[in-house]
């Protein structure tokens, strides 16, 4: 179980980069072919993904997201099966060159944390923090995917607006498509994200303390909060779609380096 | 390498004759049906089908003797149309064998067509075909080569880009709105105008399955009138903000010398809209919308050259895409050549038995009165049977050797052929 697990966990992230290469090829109209073959093609890269989580966690005797290569993996995992959902319903395949190649950097950064020692740290055999860490996880990665479709809808506004319709116009889904799946993918991470939070500050009221003096705990909620700001005042204002697009941006921007700092400080419950 | 096949074609295109011309040797429907009965009544060839389209006529012919029998076919056709057109041999192009087919694949695959691309004649051949077909004037070779053309058509639709983008200035904005509106069919279209351009485009929009199309027009009456077309609403051109307010698509095709939709009257109605985006399409000139309306937020103006500039660079996208295309067409027109040299080996083979053992029976006809009652009768039947199929197998052994070889091949069928006067024979 073990080798197999590890010969799919390194074969992904070469996987990923095939599946990007296809996409590239759709892109850049170089193989009209494949444009009906994504879909198998996706769909095997899902199942071989999920394969290696399932075994992994078999080999290793683990619970899920239990690692930051599990982690990252599992938000990869997420990234992937969100953007197919995506396809299929919208039968577009442009946003796979900008979607795809996010979870492969999240399967890269999978693959440099990759180890084989099960994590043993107490706070893991908590079943609410396991639910806390995937809500929270899950919810980072909705937040991420909404940046990803802000990002396309400015470039396609700008395309329309300067009047710039060559390949990347063409290959980029309709704007309120993608106004439509950024409020959508907010509202799903501030939930998801609301719900991790949570239950991350019932656990500590329960080990008797509510609120943490940790820096990962302090900027999550501060970004928590900051996407509800956000989202609130574009519903109450009538933002445009590509108002709310700019902020979604600066939000995840927020988020990323947030994450820098934490990655630099000292916390509590860091993992393998 | 040239391959033959008893296929040849006369034709008039718009590559070889101004649409003066092409109507005058232009068949209807009617006409086609005629000529078709009356070709294969009067020149009994293998098979014809003939295609008459604005752009082209071409009269498909399968036939041994072809240069014979196409040269008697223009004759006949000027005759039949009253014209001397299809005797010209300046506007007229006629093509045998392999050129023939590789000209009827490129035909169904819309590169030879005027726009590049274009899907409306792989219905049109279709059509021709059928009619032929119910007259039963297509053999083996024509049915063989529709089919075949049509795979090529279909792996040129689904390999390359030569058919994708609008080539059409009245279709771009619809194709435009596609990019901003996810789903037409909750979209308003306001028509400021109600002249043909404004309606033209609309019916665009309305085969699109918008959800309405509303009417705004100085005239009020005209504007009722083309909003009852379309089912709409009609607005006075007082009302034109309150009818802004509702639309999010808006096609304006007036005459006027003046900015009809400015920016100081769009910006309180983009606020009213919550900044839904609004996609507006000036088609008038001198233009109707202030430009600087594109700068608000949510609004997208496009005026007739921007249009034109789509079509433009589609049509570009569709000429690069030739070769792409070309290499299909030549891969499928290789299948068809092999599949006609096959169909040709069996024909000849076919033929050369059946006249060898007409041979055969003839001469043993002649035999039997001097043959002793009950003598080797069916001793004799067996031997003679046996020479036949064996010299019968040893041209197949030949014609097989060679088959690699379309030039070898086509000169051993017709060496065969003349050998044994196979074409004379009945």
């Amino acid at each position: 179980m073990k080798v197999l697990s590890q010969v799919i966990s390194y074969s992904l992230p070469v996987l990923y980069l095939g599946v990007i290469y296809v996409y590239y090829l759709i892109f850049t109209e170089k193989n009209k072919s494949l444009v009906n073959k994504t879909t198998p093609i996706l769909l095997f890269l899902v199942i071989c993904h999920l394969i290696e989580i399932v075994t992994r966690n078999i080999a290793i005797g683990s619970v899920p997201l239990s690692t930051t290569h599990d982690a990252y993996a599992f938000i990869a995992f997420s990234v992937l099966v969100v953007y197919m959902i995506s396809e299929l319903r919208l039968d577009n395949r442009g946003a796979g060159l900008f979607i795809l190649p996010f979870a492969l950097v999240l399967e890269l950064l999978s693959a440099f944390y990759m180890s084989w020692e099960p994590e043993t740290s107490e706070l893991l055999a908590n079943k609410t923090f396991i639910l806390h860490a995937s809500m929270s996880i899950t919810g980072y990665t909705a937040l991420s995917v909404a940046a990803i479709y802000s990002l396309m809808y400015i470039i396609q506004n700008n395309n329309l607006k300067k009047r710039k319709l060559g390949r990347l116009f063409s290959q980029l889904p309709a704007l309120t498509y993608m106004e439509k799946m950024n409020r959508r993918s907010i509202l799903t991470g501030i939930i998801l994200l609301g719900i991790g939070i949570m239950l991350g500050h019932y656990q500590m009221m329960i080990n008797g303390e509510y609120m943490a003096k940790d820096i990962k705990v302090i900027i999550t909620d501060v970004v928590w909060i900051l996407y509800i700001i956000m989202y609130l005042l574009a519903i109450k204002n009538k933002w445009s779609g590509e108002k709310v697009a700019y902020m979604s941006l600066y939000c995840f921007l927020l988020i990323v380096v947030g994450g820098i700092v934490i990655y630099f400080s000292p916390s509590f419950h860091k993992f393998n | 390498m040239s391959d033959h096949i008893p296929l040849g074609l006369i034709g008039i295109s718009h590559k070889t004759a101004p649409v003066e011309l092409r109507e005058k040797v232009a068949l209807s429907e009617e006409e086609q049906k005629e000529a078709v009965r009356q070709i294969m009544d009067q020149f009994s060839p293998n098979g014809c089908l003939i295609l008459s389209t604005c752009n082209r006529t071409e009269i498909y012919l399968s036939d041994n003797h072809l240069g014979e029998s196409l040269e008697k076919i223009r004759r006949w056709l000027n005759a039949f149309k009253k014209c001397s057109e299809y005797t010209d041999t300046d506007i007229t192009y006629e093509l045998h064998d392999n050129a023939a087919a590789e000209h009827f694949f490129k035909v169904l695959a819309g590169i030879d067509s005027q726009i590049i691309g274009e899907q409306q004649i792989a219905g049109q051949v279709k059509e021709s075909y059928d009619l032929a077909h119910a007259l039963n004037s297509t053999d083996a070779l024509i049915n063989k080569l529709f089919n075949f053309a049509m795979q090529a058509k279909k792996r040129v639709h689904h390999e390359t880009f030569l058919s994708d983008g609008t080539v059409s200035i009245s279709f771009a904005g619809v194709e435009l709105a596609r990019k901003i509106f996810n789903d037409l069919s909750s979209k308003h279209v306001l028509l400021i105008g109600a002249g043909k351009t404004a309606e033209l485009a609309a019916f665009h929009f309305q085969e699109n399955g918008v959800k309405s199309i509303n009417v705004v027009n100085r005239t009020f009456e005209r504007a009722q009138e083309l909003a009852e077309k379309f089912g709409g609403k009609a607005f006075r051109m007082e009302q034109l903000k309150e009818a802004l307010s509702e639309s999010d698509i808006v096609i304006s095709a007036t005459s006027s010398t003046e900015y009809i939709v400015t920016s100081e009257l769009l910006k309180p109605v983009a606020k009213k809209r919550s900044h839904r985006p609004v996609f507006f399409i000036d088609l008038a000139i001198p233009r109707d919308i202030d430009p600087a309306i594109n700068s608000i937020n949510s609004v997208f103006l496009y005026n007739l050259d921007d249009l034109q500039e789509i079509v433009k660079l589609n049509l570009e996208k569709r000429k690069k895409e030739i070769p792409k295309s070309m290499k299909i067409i030549q891969e499928s027109v290789d299948e068809f050549l092999k599949w006609a040299r096959m169909n040709s080996m069996v024909t000849v083979v076919g033929r050369l038995k059946h006249k060898l053992d007409v041979l055969r029976v003839n001469e043993l006809e002649r035999l039997k009165a001097k043959l002793p009652q009950n003598g080797y009768k069916a001793e004799i039947e067996n031997l003679t049977e046996s020479i036949i199929n064996k010299v019968v197998r040893q041209h197949v052994k030949s014609l097989k050797k060679v088959a690699h070889d379309p030039e070898q091949y086509s000169k051993q069928i017709e060496m065969i052929r003349n050998i044994y006067d196979l074409d004379n024979d009945n």
